[in-house]
């Protein structure tokens, strides 16, 4: 599974995406995960996410933070989205400190999250790339409406529903903040990046017609 | 997914939370009352992902999900990250890999971990497809993830063949996920452009691999020289959990 990878983008708004997210080994630390799962996602909202959820009960705009913190088992994996560098920093340090055995995995841009290791006192133990997108090439959608749909690694958000909300905006049915939120509401996970989301909405919605 | 036609108003709503770009949809004529029209759902191309139901975009309470049976049951299982695996006990369609490998020891050094989603992004697959780039990755020589669910899918791992009763259904990704000797990198990176003409839909590619103990990504040497793209942003495991595998 590789949900939070594939995120396309250029540096410059790629540099307000990170997730920091965890789950337990299956066989080898799931025993008494839960407890440590709540704890980490206790941690993690200190920080003030601008999304977080669980991949078995669904995100904070869908639920409530109640629900996913109560329904937390040893399945679980838990996410949270952050529009920084420095909380990231200081969210890797406090895990180091709390020290909860449970494996922590960021996303972001690499140079960045190694600074923010750095910081942490941590070193990089394991890092995945992507290669990119092969094959029939015509049979995606634009690239401004990719950067939106592929922050849901499930492809939960459909580049439908993306091309709706332009609409939407144009009609002036919609502000670019709801219908940034719209399109993290089918993203069960929770890390679907709003904040993201509506600033490439502002630079997309001037570029297309009604008929996009 | 199913619409049933007697609720349906044909507003088309739902059509904007189709994973696949609502090309699957259509509008159909009540024949009790021809004035009436209804969406229709192309069942060979749904992969029964679940997002328009999910959406409550239907005020109407139309769309459906009748019991899915083998191997329809396939489609779901690959395309709504809300169904937990049999085999890999968590949600989604793919495995811990790198999350958790401090712990594991899934990805040693000497090698790296790749995988192929076949049909993302949000263009599905057919496990024909998914097939023919199996395939072709098995000549290579690569080891097949044991514990992903393409992986188990297959009739033969030496030569990548897939159960024929599934070829025929169509999900919204598949992960093919193996290790390849660091060596050997190369030889898969061309494969992988032989792989995209075969067939019939995209795939993503990734890489993983243990960080040097000196810090350094060994990988990246090979992409930089031969200006093959690799994704300036990415996924880390910074080493937290516990018990450590050890290394020899």
């Amino acid at each position: 599974m590789t949900h939070t990878l594939h995120r396309r983008g250029d540096r410059e708004n790629l540099s307000g995406d990170y997730i920091v997210f965890t789950m337990s080994a299956k066989g080898f630390n799931e025993e008494g995960s839960a407890e440590k799962m709540k704890e980490f996602l206790k941690i993690l909202l200190k920080y003030h996410p601008v999304n977080f959820g669980d991949m078995i009960t669904g995100n904070c705009y869908v639920k409530s933070a109640e629900e996913i913190w109560h329904n937390i088992n040893t399945t679980s994996i838990i996410h949270a989205v952050f529009t920084d560098e420095v909380t990231v920093s200081k969210i890797l340090q406090e895990l180091r400190a709390r020290d909860l055995g449970l494996s922590v995995v960021v996303t972001g841009i690499h140079e960045t999250t190694e600074e923010c290791c750095q910081e942490a006192g941590l070193q990089k133990h394991t890092v995945e790339h992507s290669m990119g997108i092969f094959g029939d090439l015509n049979r995606l959608p634009e690239e401004a409406v990719l950067q939106l749909s592929t922050m849901c690694g499930h492809a939960m958000v459909p580049a439908n529903l993306v091309l709706r909300m332009v609409r939407e905006i144009k009609k002036e049915k919609k502000s670019f903040q709801d219908a940034a939120l719209e399109l993290t509401k089918p993203c069960h996970c929770g890390i679907y990046n709003p904040a993201r989301a509506e600033k490439l909405l502002r630079q997309l919605v001037p570029l297309m017609t009604y008929d996009s | 997914m199913k619409i049933d036609a007697e609720k349906c108003v044909g507003c088309g709503k739902c059509a904007s939370y189709c994973t696949m770009r609502g090309s699957i949809m259509s509008f159909g004529r009540n024949p009790k009352n021809p004035a009436k029209i209804y969406a229709l759902i192309d069942e060979k191309e749904c992969v029964e992902c679940c997002v328009c139901l999910r959406s409550g975009v239907c005020q109407q309470e139309a769309l459906y999900q009748p019991e899915l049976s083998w191997p329809r049951i396939v489609r779901k299982n690959f395309s709504d990250p809300l169904k937990i695996h049999p085999e890999t006990r968590i949600p989604g369609r793919g495995t811990e890999e790198m999350k958790t490998n401090e712990v594991t020891g899934r990805f040693k050094r000497g090698f790296y971990g790749a995988a192929l989603e076949m049909g993302r992004p949000g263009v599905g697959a057919w496990f024909r497809d998914v097939e023919k780039a199996a395939m072709a990755l098995a000549s290579l020589g690569v080891a097949f993830e044991e514990n992903n669910p393409v992986t188990k899918l297959m009739t033969d791992r030496k030569t990548g063949q897939i159960n024929p009763e599934v070829l025929e259904e169509k999900v919204l990704s598949a992960i093919i996920e193996f290790l390849i000797p660091q060596e050997k990198l190369s030889t898969l990176l061309e494969a992988l452009k032989k792989i995209a003409k075969k067939i019939d839909t995209v795939f993503s590619g990734d890489i993983i691999s243990r960080v040097e103990k000196d810090g350094s990504i060994s990988y990246l040497k090979v992409f930089q020289e031969g200006s093959r793209f690799l994704s300036i942003n990415g996924k880390s495991n910074v080493g937290l959990g516990r018990p450590k595998y050890r290394e020899d």
